[in-house]
């Protein structure tokens, strides 16, 4: 992934390239044609001084002669020879590249050319002078140098920027964010976003805000629902059990029929059951049961196993203790008391006939085993009717709820399968 | 002529009965919006020579309770018109004496711990099985007619609440708290029948609709059943359609 900003630093940057490099050739030009330019001016200059100049000495044309060969010697950039009066032509200017004679490494040198005829004492004498100017690549190069210099400075600038502009510019767009990541839909809390005068974070946060309210609004009416869905259930419950009882008063029952109504019982039971454990869900989402004390941990296990002895021993399961009763920890004993009731029932339901409840409170830690048979599949575990299915008579939602209320104090829960046992552990 | 004289004296004892129990007998009000619960629970509350009223609407119970003393009074907490706690403030206002018992589809903790701060003496979460009701009507209400005695006589069995021991002429049986709860819950709910799922939820408290199986309370009755019949106890828990339990008494 990269950054928003970097996005608009690579194509920038490519595009100076681009731009820069569109440079190059189009500096050579100008440089080279104003240097050209310049180099036939000075051409011209000094042929306009050598006619001047020779036409002004007075000498003879024997010693013209003489001065033109040592002229032309010492000045071989310069040739001034007679021409015959037909040849005389139009100026012609030319670039040339030649042998540097006087370097050793063959080095080629470029020269600006002009051809021109001087007329020295009414006589045409053709003259060509030749400029050194410095050559295309070398020329080109030194702009280039020049140019990717900069270019790097560009960059350099660009980057540096860009660092400041995204600490800056984006320091209201990261709070935002912050909040966001804070913000719980079950605390209910309401989203404060520091202000900012860029329009852009502005929108974004009264679109932010918004989207919150709206969906805390229906969530808290899901939630409700929930809960008063639950409620209404109760009263046709209590009428169905009521019912029931009533029915079994009847003295001219058979006894299959007592069967009957009395076997309605269990289902009946299951649905309040059911219908109870969401209703604690729903009140755990809405955030009841808010006030928390100190509780013994270790007492309240004896407690509930003591409550239990009776299924345990139904089932021929027994039962080992091994508690720390220094073991203290802060929570609502009303939730802490469902959490290990479901535990606990669970640890017998689905044991085996004959099997071991072990229950060990040390450090903390809350290990819940029980025998069984096969590894049941963790993430299916937590989840609501998770592993609910018709021979199975347990709600579904128990460890939903042990998942839940530990999540609201932080108590980490583990399932494990070893050796043949479940064990549930629970560090508070 | 004879038979007709027979009838006619019959007829008119049950008119008698009606009217001396009806100054004896014990009254309980029924504040609760659904009719057919109402009715339910006073069925099974009028075998047990109690006498039920009933008020669907919180402005009835306010009626009822302003005019009439109960012994005891089964508040539901929602009602059309008014909340239940309500009710129960104007009640403890008036110094009424009554018993009451709040029956509510709400097991909110809060409530609870309210109601019972207000006054209420006791609070049963719907649904309940009826003979979970008339077990606690009883108690409520042995609690507020005999004052400090702790002593119920049932037959010839001698429970004393405090001490938690029964005799039975004068020769003490040994119970355990849950065989214990168990006598005293069919002494609650004479004559009439239990299933095993209202015993088995009346022993395990708030734990009962997470067990699956209720096969525990055999082993309990057939404890206590023994250790009456030590005692040389008449067998007055009978097993009923095989699964049911009756107290006769």
């Amino acid at each position: 992934m990269s950054k928003l900003l970097d996005k608009p630093l690579k194509t920038f940057t490519l595009y100076a390239l681009f731009i820069l490099a569109c440079s190059i050739p189009a500096y050579y030009l100008v440089v080279d044609y104003i240097w050209l330019n310049e180099l036939d001016e000075h051409n011209e200059i000094i042929r306009t001084r050598m006619e001047q100049g020779l036409n002004d000495i007075d000498i003879d044309e024997q010693t013209l002669a003489q001065t033109l060969n040592v002229w032309n010697n010492v000045q071989p950039g310069t040739t001034i020879a007679p021409a015959l009066p037909n040849d005389v032509r139009e100026d012609s200017i030319y670039t040339a590249s030649k042998l540097n004679i006087y370097s050793d490494d063959g080095e080629i040198d470029r020269f600006r050319g002009l051809q021109t005829y001087l007329n020295i004492y009414g006589r045409p004498y053709k003259l060509t002078i030749e400029t050194n100017v410095e050559e295309v690549d070398e020329t080109l190069f030194a702009i280039a140098l020049i140019t990717f210099l900069f270019f790097g400075f560009l960059v350099l600038g660009f980057i540096l920027l860009n660092r400041r502009i995204s600490g800056q510019v984006w320091l209201p767009f990261k709070k935002t964010l912050d909040k966001l990541k804070d913000f719980d839909l079950n605390k209910q809390s309401e989203v404060v976003f520091d202000k900012t005068d860029i329009e852009e974070f502005e929108e974004l946060q009264t679109v932010l805000k918004q989207l919150i309210q709206n969906n805390a609004s229906v969530y808290l009416r899901q939630k409700q629902f929930s809960e008063n869905a639950s409620h209404e259930l109760q009263t046709p419950l209590a009428l169905l059990k009521s019912k029931l009882d009533m029915m079994l008063q009847d003295d001219t029952l058979s006894e299959a029929q007592y069967e009957k109504i009395s076997s309605l019982n269990l289902p009946l039971s299951r649905v309040s059951r059911i219908n109870k454990n969401l209703l604690l869900l729903a009140k755990l989402e809405n955030q009841q049961f808010d006030e928390s004390f100190p509780i013994d941990l270790g007492a309240l296990i004896d407690e509930t196993t003591s409550l239990l002895a009776d299924q345990a021993e139904a089932r021929d399961i027994s039962t080992v203790l091994k508690i720390d009763h220094q073991t203290m920890v802060t929570g609502n004993k009303y939730l802490v008391e469902i959490m290990l009731t479901n535990l606990l029932v669970n640890a017998i339901r689905h044991n085996v006939s004959g099997g071991a409840v072990a229950i060990d409170l040390t450090d903390r830690v809350l290990t819940i085993s029980n025998s069984g048979s096969k590894p049941l599949k963790e993430e299916r575990l937590f989840q609501r009717f998770g592993n609910a299915s018709p021979d199975n008579p347990s709600s579904g939602l128990g460890l939903s709820i042990v998942r839940e209320i530990c999540q609201r104090y932080n108590w980490k829960i583990r399932y494990d399968f070893k050796d043949g046992l479940h064990t549930f552990s629970a560090t508070f | 002529m004879g038979k007709a004289l027979g009838a006619w004296r019959k007829h008119a004892f049950k008119i008698y009965s009606e009217f001396v129990g009806y100054f004896t007998a014990m009254k309980i009000l029924i504040i609760e919006d659904e009719q057919e619960l109402a009715q339910n629970i006073a069925d099974y509350l009028s075998g047990e020579s109690y006498l039920c009223e009933h008020a669907a609407t919180f402005g009835q119970a306010i009626d009822k309770i302003e005019s009439f003393s109960y012994d005891c009074i089964l508040l539901d907490l929602m009602l059309p018109g008014g909340s239940g706690l309500e009710i129960l403030e104007s009640l403890k206002k008036q110094n009424k004496q009554e018993g009451v018992i709040i029956i509510s589809a709400k097991n909110a903790i809060d409530d609870k711990v309210k109601g019972l701060q207000i006054g209420a003496d006791d609070y049963l979460a719907k649904p309940f099985h009826l003979s979970e009701l008339s077990a606690r009507v009883y108690s409520i209400i042995r609690r507020k007619q005999f004052g400090n005695s702790n002593i119920v006589r049932q037959n010839e069995l001698e429970i004393d609440l405090l001490g938690k021991t029964v005799k039975v002429a004068n020769q003490v049986i040994n119970l355990t708290k849950k065989e214990f709860d168990l006598l005293l819950f069919f002494v609650g709910n004479k004559n009439r029948v239990i299933s095993k799922s209202a015993l088995a939820e009346h022993l395990s408290g708030d734990l009962a609709d997470m067990l699956d199986n209720h096969d525990f309370v055999y082993a309990h009755i057939k404890n206590l059943k023994k250790k009456l019949n030590e005692v040389h106890c008449d067998n007055h828990l009978k097993t009923v359609y095989g699964t049911g339990y009756k107290w006769e008494g």
